[in-house]
Parts: C-alpha cells; sequence; structure tokens
C-alpha cells in the first residue's frame, strides 16, 4: 500500500513536471494560430484561425526555408566538426602518454571558462583580415575547437576505453588511426552523440555571432531572419508571426533530438570490455 | 566504473537541457522598441527591391520595416538601382554597425539610428557629414520641422542624419467619456485638464468618482515629463517639474486613479478596445485566474486617456475596435517626443552619390512623403510642405481630429536642447525610483537617494549635488 502511495506521488510530481516542461510549447503552437492583437489581449489555450496570414507576414518578410537551410548548412558541419575533432582531442589526451599532457588539459579547462562574447570584437577584427565577412566560415570552422566537449569526452574515454583493448589492437597490426576509426569512434559514439546535441543546438539557436558577421539577407541564420520580425513595425503587430516563425524552426531540433535521443539511451550499457 | 559512468550521463543530460533553454529565448529578444508602419502594405516588401541586374547597388541597414517600402518605391523610379535592406532588431542594432564600422566595411551605405542611439554614432563618426558639398544639406533646413533637424545635428552642429517622421507626443482619450463627465469632447478644453501635474490629480478624482479611470498605467505621463534636462554643463539637475511628475505618479497609484496595468501590457492594450476588469492594488495582473475572478465579480471600468507619441496613432488603431471614433488627441502637460528613425549615410560608403539620392527621396521629396501618408495611414511626416498641404486631412478613427495639423503643432513646441545622451539610464532610474516609492518599498528621501547613487555608479563624469 504505501510503495503504491509512493509510486503514485511520484507519478504525479512527474505528470507535474511534464506539463510544465510542455506547456510553452503547447502555448508557443497555439500563439502561432492567432494573431498579434489577440495575443496582447488575452491568454487561451484555444487556437484561433490567424495561422494563414501569420504565415503571409512571415513570407513577407523572408524565406523561411531558406532560412533553415542557411542554418542547416551552418550547424550540420559545425556539429560534426566539433564531434570528430574533440573525441580526437579527448581520446588522445586520454590513451597517449606524452609531456604537458596535464598542462594541455588544464588549458582546456580554462578555456572553457572563458565567455565567448569576450573575444567578438577580436573575433571580428580577425575575420574581417581573412576577409571571411559575410561567409559560413567563421560559423562553421570554430567549431574544432571545442574545449567543453573535449572536457566531457575526456572524462567519458576514461570510464569507457580500456587500454587493453588498444594494446590488442596495436598487437594485431592495425594503425593508430585506423584504431582510432574502427575501435574508438564507435565506442564513444554515445557520449559523442550527447555532445552533439548540444552542439547542433547552439550552432542552431546562435544568434549574435551571424548577426554581427553576416551581411546579406539570403545568408541570414534562421535566428537571425527571426529577429528581423521583432524589429519591424508595431511590437504587437507580428507576435503572432514570430510564434509560428520559432515554431516551425524549432521542428529540425526537434528531429535531431528524437534520433540522438534514442542512440544514447540505446547504447549506454554497450562497451568494448566486459567489466 | 559503473557510478563514473552514470554520473557523466546525468551531466551530458543536464548541459544539453540547460543549452536548449537558453537557446530557445532567442525568438523573443529585443523587444520595447517601436516604429511605425501598417499592415496593409508591409507585406509586399521584400529584402531586396529593384532588377537583380541593375547597375548600382545600395545598402540599406534599418531598424524598422519602413525603410523597405520607400526603397521599392525608389526602385520603381530608378529601375538601374537595387536596394538591399538588411531589418535588424533595434536592441542588436547598435552593436552591428559598431563591428561593422570597425571592421571598415563599405557596406551599408545608408545607415539610420533612433534619437537615444544617436549621439554615440555621432561621437564615433559613423555619420558622412551632410552640410559639405555636394549635398548642402543646410538648403532644405526650411522644409523640415525644427527639432527633427536638431536631432540630426552632432555636438558641433553639422547636419548628420534626417528623419521622414516627427514623434510628438499627446494624450489621446475618449470622447464619449469625456462628453459623459465633462460634458464636452473638445480636444482644447481637454487638454485644460491636462495642463499641468494638479490639474490632472484633480482630473482624474473627478472621473474616479464617476467610475472611471484615468490612465491604466501611471507612467502614460512620462513621455511629457522631460520639459527640463537632466544634465545641465555636467551637473544633474532634478527640477520642480520632475518632482511634481514624481508626486503626481505617485498620487495617481495610492490614490486609486489607475487601473494598475504595466504599460504595454496585456490588459494596457485591452482597456483600447473597452472595459477591463476593475483590479485594486493587490490583484496580480499576469493571474489569469485572480483577473477572471476581478471580471466574474461584474467590476469592470474604463479607461480614459493614454499618453503616446505620434506612431501612438497606428498602434491604438489597431487594437480600438468598436471604439474607432471614440477617440480623441489633446495637449499634454508638456511637450515631448519619443522614437523616430533618423536615416544618415555611412562614413565609409562608396556610393555616397546614390545614398544622398536615396536619402533625399525618403526624407524632402515632396510626392514621396504624400504617397507614405497614404500608405502608412496615419503616420505623422516631417516635410513641412506635406504637413501643410494634409493639415485639413481627418482622422476617423479619432472622431474626425485634424491630427496633422495638431501634432505640427506639438512637434513646433519640442525645445531638443533638452536632451541629453544620458536620458534613457536616468529615465529608467527615476521611473524605478518612482516605483519603490508608490508602492511604499521606500520613502522618497530613500528612494530619491538611490536614484543619485544609481546615476553616480553609472555617469561617474556628472556631477551631483544632493
Amino acid at each position: 500500500m504505501a510503495a503504491k502511495a509512493k509510486k503514485s506521488i511520484l507519478y504525479i510530481i512527474l505528470i507535474l513536471l511534464a506539463v510544465i516542461c510542455l506547456m510553452p510549447f503547447a502555448l508557443m503552437m497555439v500563439n502561432a494560430t492567432r494573431s498579434g492583437s489577440e495575443i496582447v489581449h488575452s491568454f487561451t489555450l484555444i487556437p484561433s484561425n490567424a495561422l494563414a496570414q501569420n504565415w503571409e507576414t512571415v513570407s513577407g518578410y523572408f524565406d523561411l526555408f531558406k532560412g533553415i537551410l542557411n542554418s542547416l548548412i551552418v550547424s550540420v558541419p559545425a556539429t560534426l566538426l566539433s564531434s570528430y575533432f574533440s573525441a580526437m582531442a579527448a581520446y588522445g589526451l586520454v590513451m597517449y602518454k606524452f609531456k604537458g599532457n596535464k598542462f594541455i588539459s588544464g588549458v582546456i579547462i580554462i578555456f572553457m571558462m572563458i565567455p565567448g562574447q569576450l573575444s567578438m570584437i577580436g573575433f571580428y577584427d580577425l575575420i574581417t583580415k581573412m576577409h571571411m565577412i559575410d561567409t559560413y566560415w567563421p560559423l562553421i570552422l570554430p567549431a574544432i575547437a571545442a574545449p567543453g566537449t573535449v572536457f566531457f569526452l575526456r572524462q567519458y574515454c576514461e570510464g569507457a576505453l580500456q587500454p587493453a583493448l588498444i594494446e590488442a589492437a596495436r598487437m594485431d597490426g592495425a594503425k593508430e588511426i585506423y584504431i582510432f576509426h574502427k575501435i574508438i569512434l564507435p565506442l564513444m559514439s554515445p557520449g559523442i552523440a550527447t555532445m552533439a546535441i548540444g552542439a547542433f543546438i547552439g550552432s542552431w539557436n546562435s544568434y549574435l555571432i551571424p548577426l554581427i558577421l553576416l551581411n546579406t539577407p539570403e545568408k541570414f541564420t534562421l535566428p537571425v531572419m527571426i529577429a528581423s520580425l521583432n524589429a519591424s513595425t508595431d511590437i504587437t503587430a507580428n507576435q503572432g508571426a514570430i510564434y509560428l516563425a520559432v515554431a516551425i524552426s524549432v521542428i529540425p531540433i526537434l528531429i535531431v533530438f528524437a534520433f540522438c535521443s534514442k542512440y544514447i539511451i540505446g547504447s549506454i550499457s554497450a562497451g568494448g570490455v566486459k567489466e | 566504473m559503473r557510478m563514473k559512468r552514470a554520473a557523466a550521463f546525468t551531466l551530458a543530460g543536464l548541459m544539453a537541457v540547460s543549452m536548449t533553454a537558453c537557446g530557445s529565448g532567442n525568438g523573443g529578444s529585443a523587444k520595447g522598441s517601436t516604429s511605425d508602419s501598417t499592415e496593409e502594405t508591409k507585406n509586399e516588401a521584400a529584402a531586396t527591391a529593384g532588377k537583380k541586374d541593375a547597375s548600382e547597388k545600395l545598402v540599406v541597414w534599418t531598424l524598422a520595416d519602413d525603410l523597405k517600402q520607400f526603397a521599392e518605391r525608389y526602385c520603381e523610379k530608378n529601375p538601374d538601382v537595387q536596394i538591399e535592406t538588411v531589418t535588424i532588431a533595434p536592441a542588436d542594432y547598435p552593436t552591428k554597425i559598431q563591428t561593422a564600422m570597425r571592421g571598415k566595411q563599405t557596406t551599408p551605405d545608408i545607415i539610420v539610428g533612433e534619437p537615444q542611439m544617436l549621439e554615440d554614432m555621432y561621437e564615433a563618426g559613423y555619420f558622412e557629414d551632410l552640410d559639405q558639398e555636394p549635398y548642402n544639406a543646410q538648403d532644405y533646413a526650411d522644409k523640415i520641422v525644427d527639432y527633427v533637424w536638431d536631432v540630426g545635428k552632432d555636438a558641433d552642429g553639422v547636419q548628420r542624419a534626417i528623419s521622414y517622421q516627427i514623434t510628438p507626443c499627446g494624450v489621446f482619450y475618449r470622447r464619449d467619456i469625456a462628453e459623459k463627465v465633462f460634458g464636452t469632447d473638445d480636444p482644447e478644453e481637454i487638454g485644460n485638464m491636462f495642463q499641468d501635474y494638479d490639474t490632472i490629480l484633480s482630473t482624474g478624482e473627478t472621473l474616479r468618482d464617476a467610475g472611471y479611470k484615468i490612465f491604466a498605467s501611471d507612467m502614460e505621463m512620462t513621455y511629457f515629463s522631460g520639459d527640463s534636462a537632466w544634465v545641465e554643463d555636467g551637473k544633474l539637475k532634478i527640477d520642480q517639474a520632475r518632482m511634481d511628475y514624481l508626486d503626481s505618479c505617485v498620487k495617481l497609484y495610492q490614490n486609486d486613479m489607475t487601473a494598475y496595468v504595466a504599460q504595454w501590457s496585456t490588459t494596457w492594450y485591452q482597456a483600447m478596445g473597452g472595459s477591463v476588469p476593475v483590479i485594486d492594488k493587490e490583484t496580480n495582473v499576469w493571474d489569469e485566474t485572480e483577473m477572471e475572478e476581478a471580471a466574474e465579480n461584474g467590476k469592470t471600468t474604463e479607461i480614459f486617456a493614454y499618453g503616446l507619441p505620434a506612431w501612438g496613432v497606428v498602434t491604438m488603431r489597431d487594437h480600438v475596435g468598436d471604439l474607432s471614433g471614440k477617440w480623441g488627441v489633446c495637449a499634454g502637460p508638456a511637450y515631448g517626443f519619443s522614437g523616430g528613425t533618423y536615416i544618415g549615410i555611412s562614413a565609409l560608403s562608396e556610393k555616397k552619390e546614390l545614398a544622398w539620392d536615396f536619402l533625399k527621396f525618403c526624407t524632402l521629396t515632396e510626392e514621396t512623403l504624400d504617397w507614405w501618408i497614404e500608405a502608412s495611414q496615419g503616420d505623422v511626416v516631417s516635410y513641412l510642405p506635406c504637413l501643410e498641404k494634409h493639415k485639413e486631412d481627418e482622422n476617423t478613427v479619432y472622431g474626425g481630429e485634424k491630427l496633422y495639423q495638431f501634432f505640427l503643432e506639438q512637434a513646433e513646441g519640442i525645445d531638443y536642447s533638452k536632451v541629453t545622451k544620458y536620458d534613457k539610464k536616468i529615465n529608467d532610474a527615476w521611473a524605478a525610483a518612482i516605483d519603490s516609492i508608490k508602492t511604499g518599498e521606500k520613502s522618497k528621501e530613500d528612494a530619491v537617494d538611490e536614484f543619485y547613487d544609481v546615476v553616480a555608479s553609472t555617469y561617474p563624469e556628472i556631477e551631483i549635488q544632493r
């Protein structure tokens, strides 16, 4: 009886938390169908009929699908680069003994603490000198150096990889890079997937850097485009359109998360060496 | 081993969640700034106006959608020009301009600014000097409303930017309520009831006794409070009018004359189109159930007046609903203005001549501004010959009042020398002081003291005499 009561309390709390988590999303979907005037006048969960009108407003300002495409062009390579190179760095730091190993790890942790905004003006000047303003390169390439990801994957490697495994592979005559690609990467994939979600979301939502570096409206990423809805006319007039644009822009993130989370949960118990 | 791995996953999960949480706020950033335009025309505007193969291309970085429509129109008239308009949220606009100018970019050609941004932009040298050849902007000085012309000048009196609109403030009031309570809805006579803060308080009391509220929020008169400069000769100055404004805000709140809502909140907009629930100080307006209870108790009230700049004409039009035609506009206790988009040429542009032609087209061409009055349905332009011509136009939403004439008169009273670059932050601090006094959180002395502290720490260069 006591166990049952305990369980029901647990379920009630979980349901409550789920509602709290999902409520903003539901509101966003509902507000996407309401006009700006309706949104500022009242609060409700009943959809209205301004969806088509909101869509017209959005497409009057920019091509949302071009924005999604632009964001994908930036986010996907950035995520892949960040995952691959961070995994490589983490593996190297954990498995190879060399002078300065500890020092490099320390430096990585220190760099994790520096907020990106601090270096923005310097970064902008650098990009100008390199003539990469108004291109996607400065948004994609810096993803290679992701201290946070390296740090996390290093911890992960320490837990998940056994030196014996690599020694065995070496004994069989595998080259180092082959070992990394064929043995280590699959073993690290749950950890990489976890960080990839974060990297993708971060890149997808990134606003300030693309805003400053991109000048041509056709090249804008999604957040920059959506923010321009905010900039125009009476603040209330575009509210519905903003909700609609945000609702649509969330879809790719949901897809990525659904895809990757299955991967994570599925491989939590996977491992190369029996403990 | 297992524990460690579990811990690592928990950490990863937390990180992923927190990233989503931080990220999803992006779409909603940069609220608060406003400009005017209409829903009817804005949908047609595209980012790039004109033909793709046009021989010349102009790049415009703007804060609001208006310039897109101007660009379309310009390209219709000049088929060999292509104009790319980039709209940037006002909160990020200074950052974007700053970095671009640092990088010595030759685009944009046209840059804009709101009054509170302009002084910093002038000092940084972003704007081209319009007084020199070949622009000779001063030739047009008598064509533009004086205060707008002055806002466009830097500290040395050099013309840097021009605006196509004026944004003087007025009191928007309900004609039907005025008729019932005061027996007249004449803007002159109602204006007399708002002529100073004492009169406003007694007007508020009369309305309260008749079952109405004079304002929705107690901050409606904030646009009119800038009757004297905050900073004079490097010294902070609080004159009597500031104190009167403070006292009136506190009294409006404490003596139950407002609906206790915040400006730009849901209920604030709702009151433009009809009655709103009566609430007392304890009711939380953001709480749906409390608001519903208040509504079910059958107690509703109506709001008599709003204080808004000229672009409020368009804002209000979109929210009045059935009350269309029952609103009027009259003068407030002082002159004031708020907002406006000022257009200038980037000092680094390589197409200054073309940029000047576009600027002239937007701000100094009668034909364009006539069209804009039509297209925007109520925006008030700064070009005097146009204002003269539309003087007799009647706006039906406001009971057929001649709004162009009214706003022109208000604009003529504005003294721009009273505006300083410190205004925004000092005003915010002053509003915070008023807030803490009216809710009884602090005594008047403590609050004013804290106001001094805030100003001193924000602007150490200002001399303060307590």
